[in-house]
C-alpha cells in the first residue's frame, strides 16, 4: 500500500515536469501541425544554461532563494533563444514545403542540439551533477515521502499551465493564436501574421520547458544532453493522450503518463527496466485508437 | 479611386484562373462582379486581400502598390474581405470573432464600433456569449459582416455573401449591404445571384475565365440581353 | 487533414526572367583559383611530413610539378571557364579551399593560397550562371552500351579513388582526413559540372532504358573493385559493412523514399534480422539462416506497418519511432534470452561455402573479398526490387500515397495493402541484411541498433535523394565512408548528419542525387 501510494506520487512528479514540455508541443502541433522534435532539446539547453550559470558565474555560497530565480531566467532565456534561432533559421524557410521536409529539419535539430551540448559543453559526455538550489529534505505524508523538489514542481507545474491558460483564453496574442490554430488563411484575413503568431508559440513553450528543465535537474540532481529526446518524445505522448491542441489536456496527459512509467516501472512485468517499454507501448496504441486524446477533438488549441 | 486592378495573370499549376482581369472601384461606390462558378470571382478577391499572390498585374489602393503585400498587411492598408463560405471561427463567441475582426485597432473606438455592429444586428448582442458555430447560417453572415466591419475598412469585400441562405436572410443581408452603400462604404462584391449583385452595384463587371468580358452600369447590363440570357436565365 | 507546415502560403511568383549573365563574369573567379592552386599554401614546413604534396613555401622550389589538390584546382578552374560550369566549379574549389585552411589552422599554419582559392570558388558561385541543364538525345543501342560501359568504368575509378583517398590509416599518413575531404571537394565539382551539363541526367536516362544491361554493367564493375587499388583485405572489409547498410538503406528507401512513410524505427529490422541469424547460426546454414532473418523481420515489418491503416504522417513517424525504441530496449535487457543483453552474442561463425569461409583469401583476392562479392550481389538484389517496384503498379500506388493519400484513395487505390507492403518489402530487406551483418561482425549486439543508426540510415537516403534507385547508395557510401575516414572527426559524426538533414531539406529537398 505505502509502496503503491509512494509510486503515485513519483510517477505525479515526473508528469507535473513532463507537463511543461508538452505544453510547447502541445501550442505548436495545434497551430502549424508540426512535431518539433527539437523542443525536447530546447528543454535540455535550458537545463546546461542554468547549470552553466550556477557552477561558473554564480558564488559558490549563493543562497538557494538568489541561485534558483537566477538559473531559471537564465535557462528560460536560453531555452527561448535556441528556439527563437531555431524557428527562424530551421523552420521558417520551409513553410509549404513538402510535409516531410518539416518533420526530417525536426529530427536533424534535434539531433545537432544534443551533439553540440554534447560534444562542446565541458563535461556533458557523461551525466552532470545539477547544483542543488533548493532545501533538502521531503514532506512527509503518512506513509509517502516526497522531496521538497518534487513538491515544487507539483505546485509550479500547474501553476503555469493554468497561467498559460488564462493567457491563451484572454489576451489579444493568444486569441490570435487560437485564431491562426483553428482557420490560418481567415486569421490573415484578420490582419493576423502567421509568422508572428509561431514566433510567439516557439517563445512560450521554450520559456515554460525552460523552468520545466531547472525544476527537472533540482529533482532529480543530473542532467546529461539525452534528458530532452526522452522527456520530448515522453511530453509529445502526453500531449496526444491529452488531445493535441488542448492545454489542460496536456497536463492530464503528461500526469498519466508519470502514472504509467512510475506504476509499471514497480508492477508490470519485466519491472523497472522495461518501464519506457509500457510507455512506449501506451503511446502507439493511444496514436492507433485515439489519436484525437481522452479530451476530444483533434488539432485544435483550446484553452 | 478606391481601388484599381490591372492586368491580373494568375494561375493553379498551369491552369490559369485569372487571365488579364482589370477592375477598378471607386470611393463610395458599390462594384458588383458577376460571373459563372469557377470564372475566377473569388481568385480576384483572393489576389486582392493578399491571400493569394497574381503572378503579374498591379492592385493599387488609393493610388499605393498593395499586391506584393502578405494578407495581413492588405487588412492594415485597409481591405477586408469578407470571405466565401463565411469562414467564421466557430469553437470561440460572437465577441472574440468580432474583436478577431478588429485585431490590428489599436485606437480607443473599439468599443463603441462593436455597438455599432450589435445595433446593425440586434441577434448578435443577444448572443454575445455564445459560441459562433452553433448558429443558423444566416446570423453566421451576419457575423460574418460585422467582422469585416470592425476593421474599419477603406474596401470591403463580399463573397457571396448570400450563398446557401434562405430568401427572407438573403433579403436581409442585401438590405444590409444597402444601408452600409447608403452610408457611403466602398463595397466590391461578388455574386452568382446576379439579379441581386447588379441591382445593388453602381458598376458591374461580368467575369468569365478569368477575364473580364463585360462591364458597364449595374443598371446597364441588367438590361443587357446577353447578360440577361447567361445570368439572370 | 494533411499537416503541410502552413497550410495556405501564397503561390509563388513565377520566376522572373533574369538577364542571361555574360560568359566574362566567371573570368575573375576562375583566375583567382587558378592563382590559388598555384600559390604557396602553408607559411612554413608543417609537422608530419610534407602536408599534402608541395603544400609549403618550399613549392617554388618546383614550379612545374603540380599534383594532388592543386591538380584539382587547377582543373576545376580551367572548366571553371565554361559558362555553365563555373557555379559547380567554384563550390568543388570552395571546399578543398576550407578544407584545406581548416586543417592547417588546426596544425596553427596559416595559409596563403587557401583564402585566395575560397575567394575565387565564391566568385564563381555568386557570379555564375543558374540556368536548367540542356537535355540530350538518347543514342542508339550500339552507341549506348559502350557509352554506359565508359561511364560505369568511370564510376568504378571514382569509387575506387575515393575509397583509397588519404590513404587507410593515421599511422601512414597523418593528413589523410585532409586529402580525403579534399578529394571529395574535388569529387563535388566533377559532379556538379556534369549536372550541370546534363551528362548526369543524361547517363541515368540511358541507364534507365538499358536496365538490365545497365545493372549486369554495374555489377560486373562491383566486382572488378578488388583489382583496383582499393583491392586490400582492409578495404574489402570497408567496402562490404558500407555495402550492408547500403542494402539496408535501400529498403528504407522503399518505404521512405517511395510510399513516403517516415520510418523512425528502421534500423530494428536489420537488428532482428541479425539477431534471428545468429540465434540459428549453429543450427543451420547460411541461407536458411539469412532467409529466417528475412522472414522475422518481415513478418514484424507488417506488425510495425499495420498502425499505418489508421495513423497518418507525422503521427506515424512517431509510432514507428517508439517500435524501434521498445526493440532497443527489449534487445538492451536480453528479453528472452535471444540478444545477450549487455554481452551480445559473440562467436557467430563466418560464412562458409562448400568448406570454404567467407572471412578466408580465395585465389589470389584478398581476404575479405567473398563478403565484398556476397554484399554486393545484396545491394544488387535491393537496387533490382527497388527499381523494379518503382515502376510496378504498387510502385505507381506508393507515389500516390506520397503525394497525397485521400486523392490516392479516391483514385482507387488500395492504400493500405500499399502502404503494409511497403513495410514488409523495406523490413525483409533489412532482416536479409541483417543475417550478413551477424556473419561478417561475428558478434552483434544491441548497440549496433540504435536511435541513432535509423537517424544515419534516414540520412543516407534524403542525402541520395529519396525515392531513387542509386540515391541510397550514394547517401549510404557517403555516411559510412566518411567516418571511416575521418576518424579524429568521429565525435561530430552525429552533429554533421544533424546539420546535413537540416541543410539539405533546405537547400536540395530532393537530394543530391536527383537534378
Ligand atoms: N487553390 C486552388 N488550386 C487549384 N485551382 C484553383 C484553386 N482555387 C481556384 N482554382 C481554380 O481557379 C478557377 C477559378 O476559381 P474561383 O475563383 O474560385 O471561381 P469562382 O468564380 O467560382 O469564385 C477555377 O477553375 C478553380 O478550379
Ligand atoms: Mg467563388
Amino acid at each position: 500500500m505505502s509502496t503503491l501510494a509512494q509510486q503515485i506520487v513519483n510517477g505525479l512528479v515526473l508528469g507535473a515536469l513532463i507537463g511543461l514540455i508538452a505544453l510547447g508541443y502541445t501550442m505548436l502541433y495545434g497551430i502549424v501541425q508540426l512535431i518539433n522534435f527539437a523542443h525536447g532539446e530546447v528543454f535540455m539547453v535550458g537545463a546546461f544554461g542554468a547549470h552553466f550559470v550556477s557552477l561558473r558565474l554564480l558564488p559558490a555560497d549563493t543562497p538557494w532563494y538568489t541561485a534558483l530565480p537566477v538559473m531559471c531566467v537564465t535557462a528560460v532565456a536560453v531555452s527561448v533563444a535556441v528556439a527563437v534561432a531555431v524557428e527562424r533559421l530551421a523552420y521558417r524557410p520551409l513553410r509549404g514545403a513538402h510535409k516531410l521536409a518539416p518533420l526530417i529539419t525536426a529530427l536533424g535539430v534535434s539531433i545537432l542540439l544534443q551533439e553540440v551540448v554534447r560534444v562542446f559543453y565541458p563535461g556533458a559526455t557523461a551525466p552532470l551533477a545539477f547544483p542543488r538550489a533548493f532545501p533538502d529534505g521531503h514532506l512527509v505524508l503518512g506513509p509517502v515521502t516526497v522531496l521538497w523538489t518534487g513538491v515544487l514542481a507539483l505546485a509550479v507545474a500547474p501553476l503555469l499551465a493554468a497561467a498559460l491558460h488564462l493567457y491563451v483564453e484572454r489576451s489579444r496574442l493568444g486569441r490570435a493564436m487560437r485564431a491562426t490554430a483553428q482557420d490560418p488563411e481567415t486569421a490573415r484575413l484578420m490582419g493576423i501574421d502567421p509568422d508572428r503568431v509561431i514566433l510567439a508559440t516557439f517563445v512560450l513553450g521554450a520559456a515554460l520547458a525552460g523552468v520545466g528543465a531547472v525544476l527537472y535537474g533540482i529533482h532529480y540532481t543530473q542532467i546529461d544532453t539525452a534528458i530532452g529526446f526522452q522527456n520530448g518524445i515522453f511530453a509529445f505522448t502526453a500531449a496526444v493522450l491529452g488531445g493535441i491542441g488542448s492545454i489542460r489536456g496536456a497536463m492530464l496527459g503528461a500526469l498519466s503518463i508519470g502514472l504509467v512509467k512510475s506504476l509499471a516501472g514497480q508492477y508490470a512485468w519485466g519491472g523497472a527496466q522495461y518501464d519506457y517499454v509500457w510507455v512506449f507501448a501506451l503511446l502507439i496504441l493511444v496514436l492507433m485508437f485515439r489519436p484525437q486524446g481522452f479530451l476530444g477533438r483533434p488539432e485544435r488549441v483550446r484553452a | 479611386m478606391t481601388l484599381v486592378a490591372e492586368r491580373l495573370f494568375m494561375s493553379f499549376g498551369g491552369l490559369l484562373a485569372l487571365d488579364g482581369v482589370s477592375l477598378t472601384v471607386p470611393d463610395g461606390g458599390v462594384v458588383g462582379l458577376i460571373g459563372t462558378n469557377g470564372a475566377g470571382k473569388s481568385t480576384v478577391l483572393k489576389a486582392v486581400s493578399g491571400l493569394l499572390r497574381p503572378h503579374r498585374g498591379e492592385i493599387r489602393l488609393r493610388g499605393r502598390p498593395i499586391h506584393h503585400l502578405p494578407a495581413h498587411a492588405v487588412l492594415a492598408a485597409g481591405v477586408a474581405h469578407c470571405p466565401e463560405g463565411r469562414r467564421l471561427f466557430a469553437g470561440m463567441t460572437v465577441e472574440e470573432n468580432l474583436r478577431l475582426g478588429g485585431h490590428l485597432r489599436r485606437d480607443r473606438h473599439v468599443a463603441k464600433d462593436m455597438a455599432r455592429v450589435y445595433d446593425l444586428f440586434p441577434v448578435l448582442g443577444e448572443r454575445r456569449t455564445q459560441r459562433a458555430g452553433l448558429f443558423s447560417g444566416g446570423e453566421q453572415q451576419m457575423l460574418a459582416i460585422g467582422r469585416a466591419l470592425m476593421a474599419r475598412p477603406a474596401l470591403l469585400m463580399f463573397d457571396e455573401p448570400t450563398m446557401g441562405l434562405s430568401p427572407i436572410m438573403i433579403r436581409r443581408i442585401l438590405d444590409t449591404i444597402a444601408l452600409l452603400r447608403n452610408q457611403g462604404t466602398t463595397i466590391l462584391m461578388v455574386e452568382q445571384n446576379a439579379l441581386a449583385a447588379l441591382m445593388l452595384a453602381d458598376h458591374g463587371y461580368v467575369i468569365d475565365l478569368g477575364r473580364t468580358t463585360m462591364s458597364g452600369p449595374g443598371t446597364d447590363l441588367l438590361a443587357d440581353p446577353r447578360v440577361r440570357a447567361a445570368y439572370l436565365g | 487533414m494533411t499537416s503541410s507546415f502552413v497550410r495556405d502560403r501564397p503561390v509563388t511568383e513565377a520566376p522572373s526572367r533574369r538577364e542571361p549573365r555574360p560568359a566574362w563574369r566567371s573570368a575573375p573567379g576562375a583566375a583567382l583559383v587558378l592563382l590559388g592552386a598555384l600559390s604557396p599554401w602553408a607559411s612554413a614546413v608543417i609537422p608530419g611530413g610534407a602536408y599534402p604534396g608541395l603544400a609549403t613555401l618550399q613549392f617554388f622550389d618546383a614550379p612545374y610539378l603540380v599534383t594532388g589538390f592543386r591538380l584539382h584546382l587547377l582543373l576545376l578552374g580551367l572548366a571553371a571557364l565554361l559558362p555553365r560550369a563555373s557555379r559547380a566549379a567554384g563550390a568543388g574549389a570552395a571546399v578543398i579551399a576550407l578544407v584545406h585552411i581548416a586543417f592547417l589552422a588546426a596544425l596553427g599554419v596559416l595559409s596563403f593560397g587557401g583564402p585566395v582559392t575560397l575567394a575565387g570558388g565564391a566568385l564563381l558561385i555568386w557570379l555564375g550562371r543558374r540556368e536548367p541543364a540542356p537535355e540530350w538525345k538518347l543514342p542508339s543501342r550500339a552507341l549506348a552500351w559502350p557509352i554506359l560501359v565508359a561511364a560505369f568504368a568511370a564510376l568504378l575509378w571514382a569509387v575506387s579513388a575515393m575509397l583509397t583517398a588519404g590513404g587507410q590509416s593515421r599511422a601512414t599518413n597523418p593528413h589523410g582526413g585532409a586529402e580525403f575531404l579534399s578529394f571529395l571537394g574535388f569529387a563535388v565539382g566533377l559532379f556538379g559540372i556534369l549536372s550541370a551539363y546534363g551528362v548526369l541526367s543524361w547517363l541515368s536516362a540511358l541507364a534507365e532504358r538499358h536496365r538490365a544491361f545497365s545493372l549486369t554493367v554495374l555489377l560486373a564493375c562491383a566486382m572488378l573493385l578488388p583489382l583496383t587499388e582499393a583491392g586490400t583485405g582492409y578495404w574489402m572489409t570497408v567496402a562490404s559493412t558500407i555495402g550492408i547498410y547500403a542494402a539496408t538503406a535501400i529498403g528504407l528507401n522503399i518505404v521512405v523514399g517511395l510510399a513516403g512513410l517516415l520510418d523512425l524505427g528502421y534500423v530494428a529490422f536489420l537488428g532482428i534480422g541479425a539477431f534471428t541469424a545468429a540465434n540459428l547460426a549453429h543450427v543451420v546454414s547460411f541461407p536458411v539462416a539469412a532467409l529466417a532473418g528475412a522472414v522475422v523481420a518481415g513478418l514484424l515489418g507488417v506488425v510495425v506497418g499495420a498502425p499505418t491503416l489508421r495513423v497518418r504522417g507525422d503521427y506515424l513517424a512517431i509510432v514507428t519511432l517508439a517500435f524501434g525504441e521498445i526493440f532497443f530496449r527489449a534487445a538492451q535487457n536480453d528479453i528472452g534470452g535471444l540478444t545477450g543483453g549487455a554481452n551480445s552474442i559473440p562467436g557467430i561463425p563466418p560464412i562458409t561455402l562448400f568448406g570454404q569461409g567467407f572471412d578466408q583469401p580465395v585465389g589470389g583476392l584478398p581476404a575479405g573479398f567473398l563478403y565484398y562479392a556476397l554484399t554486393v550481389l545484396l545491394v544488387a538484389g535491393t537496387m533490382a526490387v527497388l527499381a523494379n517496384l518503382k515502376h510496378s503498379r504498387t510502385g505507381r500506388a506508393w507515389l500516390a500515397i506520397r503525394e497525397d493519400e485521400d486523392v490516392a484513395r479516391a483514385m482507387g487505390v488500395r492504400t493500405g495493402r500499399a502502404k503494409i507492403l511497403a513495410f514488409l518489402v523495406g523490413a525483409t530487406l533489412a532482416g536479409l541484411a541483417g543475417a550478413v551483418f551477424a556473419h561478417k561482425l561475428g558478434t552483434v549486439g544491441y548497440e549496433s541498433f540504435d536511435f541513432s543508426e535509423s537517424v544515419t540510415l534516414l540520412a543516407a537516403v534524403i542525402l541520395g535523394g529519396m525515392g531513387t534507385v542509386p540515391g541510397a547508395l550514394v547517401g549510404a557510401s557517403l555516411l559510412f565512408v566518411l567516418p571511416e575516414k575521418l576518424r579524429e572527426f568521429s565525435d561530430y559524426r552525429l552533429m554533421l548528419f544533424g546539420l546535413a538533414l537540416i541543410l539539405i531539406m533546405r537547400f536540395r529537398p530532393k537530394g543530391l542525387v536527383s537534378s
